[in-house]
């Protein structure tokens, strides 16, 4: 009987490149628990230490200390155990372009010691899952990058695992093939894979995860529901749409509820101390002194803002 | 339209002086300086030869005396020397047209020809870089065999009349090979065209004499120019200076050089003329 | 989510067991049929030996003549060598191959599968395997076209597919373990070189008697100079016999070992890097 039943556990999970004066510090300590059923969002900038993770915990590179557990078994000592537990899929979709997609999956099923009888339903059965049926016997060199993010999820999934990784699932894609991809991760979760997310977006990580981790420079620097880190950055953004001739006006008005913030050109915005509760009282004290509001907007602070409060970066593509 | 035009004068432009030897020489420049900057394209047809004669001259020395049609030589060496150029020219003037090819695919080669140079120049140019090389290879080749028993009947006219017929078959072989890659504008095109160089070689008194061989074999050896231009460059070594010797180790890459570079501006014309 | 649990703790997995030779032998299927898909990478290696067989015969066409040489035919005398050269190549286009895969991150995905380690490189080797077979076939069938014939009869083939066969694992076993040191084209590079190096440093040209000078000792010393010798003896005059046999035999043997564990502690150590 395994000592854990967490789908994913990492203590104190360190991988360091090099030797004395030259070593490269790439993952310094990683605590992570993943809950059963769970999507887990990992986040950081480039180089920050997130691929190396991925990498330990789904066995393609031996950590230099501290230990890692998926599926109740070591990543290291167990490591064929792990195999047989997880589907990852792959940044870029690594696949071999000369191949079929049904060959691939048929190469898989034999890799992963599936009953000789299973492979061809399993082969049909993912392909049409992934929508892929009718181009099931074309050359993978032929697919488009969305065909190739698919067949790469089926391809992690032949064996049933329970933890899924995916690196960078979306990476490139345009945002019909994302949303279609964000509802077979949600599907597959809903079915009771727990999924650990790596990617660059963090609206994707918003939209999915249930908790996240931010990693940066090697060790975690945030961990947690993104609504509750997006809570200790601060107070929400009000904007407020008025009359041109009355800003300055209305700016005083405003400042009394908290700072002013940067805002789209005709509005003006305002972080509310007191917290959402507070607009009723910022509409009555305008409309007191006499200030027209056309347009309100209450904006929470994004993870973008819990991202760069814990990095100094901004992610490219972010939203704000 | 009208208006436009009336306002309009063609510009001649006598300040910018066109100097086809100028654009020659810049061109020269480059094409010598990319031998230079990338020797690991380079060092190969430097070592590859001179493995050859060396594992020749141990294994053939008996066979020059103990096969009938072998010319008398000291050693296997003295023979293989001019083989051993060829090999080394053929393997050098390749990178030339290759570096060519890559310049068609990144476009850089459009924008040569959308300057005012001449065509010519521009082959020309190209191609310096590898005589230069195919000169150097020569005297390279003479000046490290020395040493392991190697002579030169024809003496110091000997070695720079090789010398000479080392850089015109650079040329010769350089221009081919750019033919083939103004051609194709595919460098993988053009390196998969060298085994038949290597494939020509092969069937020519390159490596044994043709005196020698049987059948078929004899008679593809027989009418490919490669045995008679290796034997000017062998008669040079193991004979001595002679008119016959000349004639052969220049006449022979001259008239070679001349064809492909016709060639070669040919597939230029025909490229040009395709867009 | 009850039936989550369930899963997260159980130790065994319906489909646990992978066995080494079913795998290996997937993989080889894959390798097999990118024969077909990417041809340009396949041909030169069948034309090469080809080519070199029926270029050194005619070159050297007269070198039979000298007193005391095994076979009256050159193209005996360099049949063998082609298909070894053949063989090697087939070796160490698995090597290549292995270099792209790693290259485009296909091999990440290989070693993420349970599949035994082993068959990691045992499946690439029966690949190399069957190539080498089919390019020694080939060779065979067009070199006794163009006039090679066995010595002693069909019984000359065993050794001449022996050194092929045993040539195609010692070059798999080091272009494998070279791309798993270097992980792009510059272990393609040394793979070739020392290939040939090793080759030609032998009797790949004349036999021993006929040298003079270095390669004579270097060859004496060389162990690839006994596969050589064996892949030649269904092709030369000598009667095959155990005593010129086994070296050959031995050299295939102590090499392909240390090749392959080459190979195995090389792929060990991709998880190193």
């Amino acid at each position: 009987m395994p000592a854990t039943t967490l789908p994913i556990e990492a203590i104190g999970l360190q991988r360091h490149f090099g030797s004395g004066d030259d070593v490269i510090k790439a993952v310094d300590g990683v605590d992570l628990q993943i809950q059963p059923g769970e999507i887990f969002g990992f986040l950081g900038p480039n180089g920050a230490g997130k691929s190396t993770t991925v990498r330990m915990l789904t066995t393609l590179l031996r950590p230099t200390g501290g230990t890692g557990r998926v599926a109740g078994f070591d990543v290291v000592e167990q490591a064929n155990d792990v195999r047989r537990n997880i589907g990852v899929a792959l940044q870029d979709a690594a696949i071999d372009p000369l191949m079929t997609g049904s060959e691939l999956l048929h190469l898989q099923a034999v890799l992963y010691g599936l009953p000789k009888s299973q492979h061809h339903t399993k082969a049909g059965e993912l392909l049409e899952r992934v929508g892929l049926t009718a181009a099931g016997d074309r050359r993978v060199g032929t697919y488009s990058g969305g065909m190739r993010r698919r067949l790469d999820l089926a391809l992690s999934l032949i064996h049933e695992p329970t933890v899924l990784f995916l690196d960078e699932p979306t990476t490139g894609l345009d945002p019909m093939s994302r949303i279609s991809l964000w509802e077979e991760i949600r599907r597959l979760n809903n079915d009771g894979t727990t999924v650990m997310l790596t990617t660059q977006y963090l609206e994707e990580a918003d939209q999915l995860a249930e908790r996240i981790a931010i990693i940066d420079n090697g060790v975690i620097v945030r961990k947690g529901q993104p609504t509750e880190l997006k809570a200790e950055v601060g107070s929400p953004t009000l904007f407020v749409s008025i009359d041109g001739s009355a800003t300055e006006h209305a700016a005083r008005v405003m400042a009394a509820f908290g700072d002013l913030r940067p805002s789209p050109e005709g509005t003006l915005g305002v972080g509310l101390t007191e917290g959402p509760s507070a607009v009723s009282s910022v509409v009555r004290a305008l409309d007191e002194s006499g200030v027209t509001v056309r347009d309100l907007e209450l904006h929470e602070p994004s993870l973008d803002d819990v991202f760069a409060e814990a990095t100094g970066y901004r992610l490219e593509g972010a939203d704000t | 339209m009208t208006v436009t035009a009336t306002t309009m004068t063609p510009r001649t432009r006598p300040e910018l002086r066109q100097s086809t030897v100028a654009q020659t020489v810049a061109l020269s420049k480059r094409s010598i300086l990319s031998l230079w900057r990338q020797p690991s394209l380079v060092v190969p047809s430097l070592i590859f030869p001179l493995f050859f004669a060396a594992l020749g001259t141990s294994s053939f020395s008996r066979a020059t005396t103990a096969v009938p049609g072998f010319p008398a030589v000291d050693s296997y060496l003295d023979f293989a020397l001019a083989g051993s150029v060829v090999q080394g020219i053929l393997f050098g003037s390749t990178v030339g047209a290759t570096a060519l090819a890559v310049d068609i695919e990144n476009g850089f080669f459009d924008r040569l020809l959308s300057s005012p140079s001449t065509r010519s120049g521009i082959i020309v140019g190209r191609m310096a870089g590898g005589m230069v090389y195919g000169c150097f290879q020569t005297v390279f080749f003479i000046v490290v065999l020395l040493p392991f028993g190697l002579s030169i009947k024809g003496g110091v006219a000997g070695v720079l009349t090789m010398a000479a017929g080392g850089t015109i078959l650079a040329l010769a072989v350089g221009a081919l090979m750019s033919a083939m890659a103004i051609k194709t504008g595919s460098s993988e095109a053009v390196q998969g065209a060298f085994p038949l160089l290597f494939i020509a070689m092969f069937f020519s008194s390159a490596f044994f004499p043709k005196e020698t061989m049987s059948g078929l074999y004899k008679t593809l050896a027989y009418i490919n120019p490669i045995s008679y231009l290796v034997e000017g460059f062998r008669d040079l070594t193991i004979d001595g200076f002679s008119a016959s010797a000349v004639v052969r180790a220049v006449v022979i890459p001259a008239i070679l050089a001349m064809v492909a570079v016709v060639l070669a501006l040919w597939a230029l014309t025909s490229r040009l003329g395709a867009r | 989510m009850t039936a989550l649990n369930d899963t997260t703790t159980s130790t065994a997995r319906s489909v646990a067991s992978t066995r080494t030779f079913p795998a290996s032998v997937g993989l080889m299927r894959r390798s097999l049929v990118n024969i077909t898909r990417l041809p340009s990478a396949f041909l030169p290696s069948v034309l090469m030996p080809i080519f070199q067989a029926i270029a050194f015969s005619g070159t050297f066409f007269a070198i039979t003549q000298i007193p005391g040489f095994p076979t009256d035919r050159s193209i005996n005398w360099f049949l063998p060598l082609g298909v070894v050269m053949g063989a090697g190549f087939a070796g160490i286009g698995i090597g290549f191959s292995t270099i792209r895969d790693l290259e485009g991150g296909f091999y990440d995905r290989l070693r993420l599968t349970p599949t035994p380690r082993m068959s990691l490189v045992t499946g690439p080797l029966l690949a190399a395997l069957a190539r080498a077979a089919l390019v020694t076939t080939i060779v065979f069938i067009v070199g006794t076209l163009f006039g090679a014939r066995l010595t002693h009869g069909p019984l000359g083939l065993i050794p001449l597919y022996a050194a092929a066969l045993g040539i195609a694992a010692i070059g798999t076993g080091w272009g494998l373990g070279l791309a798993f040191i270097f992980r792009d084209m510059r272990a393609a590079a040394i793979m070739q070189l020392t290939f040939f190096l090793v080759i030609f440093l032998t009797e790949a040209q004349t036999p021993l008697f006929i040298m003079q000078g270095w390669l004579e000792n270097v060859a004496r010393f060389n162990p690839f100079n006994s596969v050589i010798r064996l892949s030649r003896l269904g092709y030369v005059d000598p009667p095959i016999s155990w005593d010129n046999t086994w070296s050959g035999l031995l050299t295939i043997a102590v090499f392909t070992l240390l090749m392959l564990l080459f190979a195995r502690r090389g792929l060990t150590r991709l998880s190193d890097v």
